[in-house]
């Protein structure tokens, strides 16, 4: 019987390579995405891969419209096997005087917000499963914070605090919680925003001298949702480069 | 298999996590190479490694003394002109509290754990470095986080190897090679048991969030994916491989 992940933020980025990566693997993979067409879109990369996907719209900061996909996926597959809680970005990059009250929840509520509501729901199936892993996405400036992102950095360290304590709830049921947390990374969203300059100095800063690819995150998803990482609960596994050695 | 043809030496590779450690690597198809004081028990697993079909050899190392680290070099090297994989897992444990720690057992715990993994290192970096490309994983302990009791030369040796790392990560990184710690909780393995009753050592591997005896293979997992090419872009890292007891 094939896995089922679902996978929030799975249309683009380094959730697209997860979604692919998963399906790879052979387990059934629920995009979750409030891109619709990006998310129908890596859904049918997978199929032509011969992988199984299907796509779902979501306000990851609505907890009905979350409800409602978690149950979607419950009623076509009984089960979820691994939730992969991605959807997230920085959005606004201002100093704290020019943050509004909305702005900073905004941010606050797509990255931190949206992976408690998803943990929410999928937790009471994993436990009624006795299974399940959760990985969520920090930052590795949730562990060194950035200037002009104050509300991107609280809610990349909040998930790690976060995730630490529903690892210690469900590991009674056999339920592991993990993060992974990238450091500059290839993405189309912050390769839109490197111009040559920046890039170079940031290359400079890390020990291994590049930027990271999406594929090296889903590597790391990967683990996170094998045996490999069978007794490694509230954990954050930092894929950087050597950027960040927390 | 993930490591096929893959030079990796193992030190402390003689008995428990060492030993799971070389055994799991050998059925990713890598060679080992066996360094411990523990030379028959080297020979035994140098004997399952070839049996599960790749290429070992066992070197009696002592990892704190010059002399036997280069004779461990020396005799990888000419058995298999490279190394692409380090595993410094060898280590010891003995107990005492600071006010009453004679200074040698300090010196020797420190030169076992931690001068033990710079030596290693050392000799073997330049193989790695002139194919730009290797592997560096340390075995560390929870302990480097959380302190012990009667274990204060442990502690700081194990909380030195995750320093050591991060600044080998740095040095190597321009030339492809990766460097981490992973930090076990304690394990049923013969160094914890040796000061603890029966009753105590149950007591204290269920005492986690899992509620898992964790064994030396359970370590495995986390090695073969840092070993691996799936962790090219993970460096300067410690990874907890600990059923949760501590969360850094």
């Amino acid at each position: 019987m094939n896995d089922i992940a679902l996978v929030t933020g799975g249309a683009n980025g380094i959730g697209r390579a997860v979604s692919l990566k998963l399906a790879s693997m052979g387990i059934i993979v629920a995009v979750a995405d409030w891109d619709e067409k990006s998310a129908d879109d890596t859904c049918a990369a997978i199929r032509s891969r011969g992988g199984n996907a299907e796509s779902f719209r979501v306000d990851v900061t609505r907890a009905a419209d979350v409800r409602e996909v978690v149950a979607a996926v419950i009623q076509r597959h009984g089960r979820i096997d691994i939730l992969a809680n991605i959807a997230g970005g920085s959005i606004h990059r201002k100093r704290i005087e020019e943050l509004s009250w909305s702005e900073w929840k905004e941010v606050v509520d797509i990255n931190l917000k949206g992976t408690f509501l998803f943990c929410r729901e999928a937790a009471s199936i994993m436990i009624r499963q006795k299974r399940g892993r959760i990985v969520n996405t920090a930052s590795n400036y949730g562990v060194t914070g950035s200037a002009l992102r104050t509300p991107y950095s609280a809610a990349k360290a909040g998930i790690i605090g976060f995730s630490k304590s529903l690892a210690l709830e469900l590991a009674p049921h056999g339920i592991l919680v993990n993060v992974v947390a990238p450091g500059p990374t290839d993405t189309p969203r912050v390769m839109a925003n490197w111009t040559p300059e920046l890039r170079k100095k940031r290359e400079e800063e890390i020990p291994l001298g590049r930027t990271g690819r999406p594929d090296d995150l889903a590597e790391a998803f990967r683990f996170l949702c094998s045996d490999e990482s069978a007794w490694m609960t509230g954990q954050t596994l930092h894929v950087n480069g050597g950027l960040v050695m927390p | 298999m993930r490591l096929r043809e893959k030079i990796a030496v193992v030190t402390g590779g003689a008995q428990g996590i060492g030993r799971a450690v070389a055994l799991g690597l050998a059925r990713e198809g890598a060679n080992i190479v066996v360094a411990d004081l523990q030379a028959d028990k080297a020979k035994a697993v140098v004997e399952e490694a070839r049996a599960a079909g790749v290429e070992s050899l066992a070197v009696e190392t002592d990892v704190s003394r010059e002399d036997s680290v280069k004779n461990l070099a020396e005799q990888t090297l000419n058995r298999f002109d490279r190394v692409d994989i380090l595993i410094n897992d060898a280590g010891i444990f003995p107990q005492a509290r600071v006010a009453e720690m004679a200074e040698e057992d300090w010196d020797r715990v420190l030169d076992v754990n931690l001068g033990g993994n710079f030596l290693c290192c050392r000799a073997f970096v330049p193989s790695m470095r002139a194919r730009k490309s290797g592997r560096v994983i340390s075995i560390a302990s929870g302990i480097a986080h959380t302190g012990a009791v009667s274990g204060a030369h442990y502690a700081a040796s194990k909380a030195g190897i995750i320093g050591f790392i991060k600044a080998l990560a740095r040095e190597l990184g321009p030339d492809g090679i990766t460097a981490n710690a992973i930090c076990p909780s304690i394990i049923d393995t013969a160094l914890p048991r040796g000061h603890r009753s029966a009753e105590e050592m149950k007591e204290r591997l269920l005492r986690n969030p899992l509620g898992h005896v964790m064994q030396p293979e359970d370590l495995v997992g986390a090695v073969l994916f840092l070993a691996s090419d799936a962790a090219a872009y993970i460096t300067g890292q410690a990874v907890n491989v600990n059923c949760g007891t501590v969360m850094i």
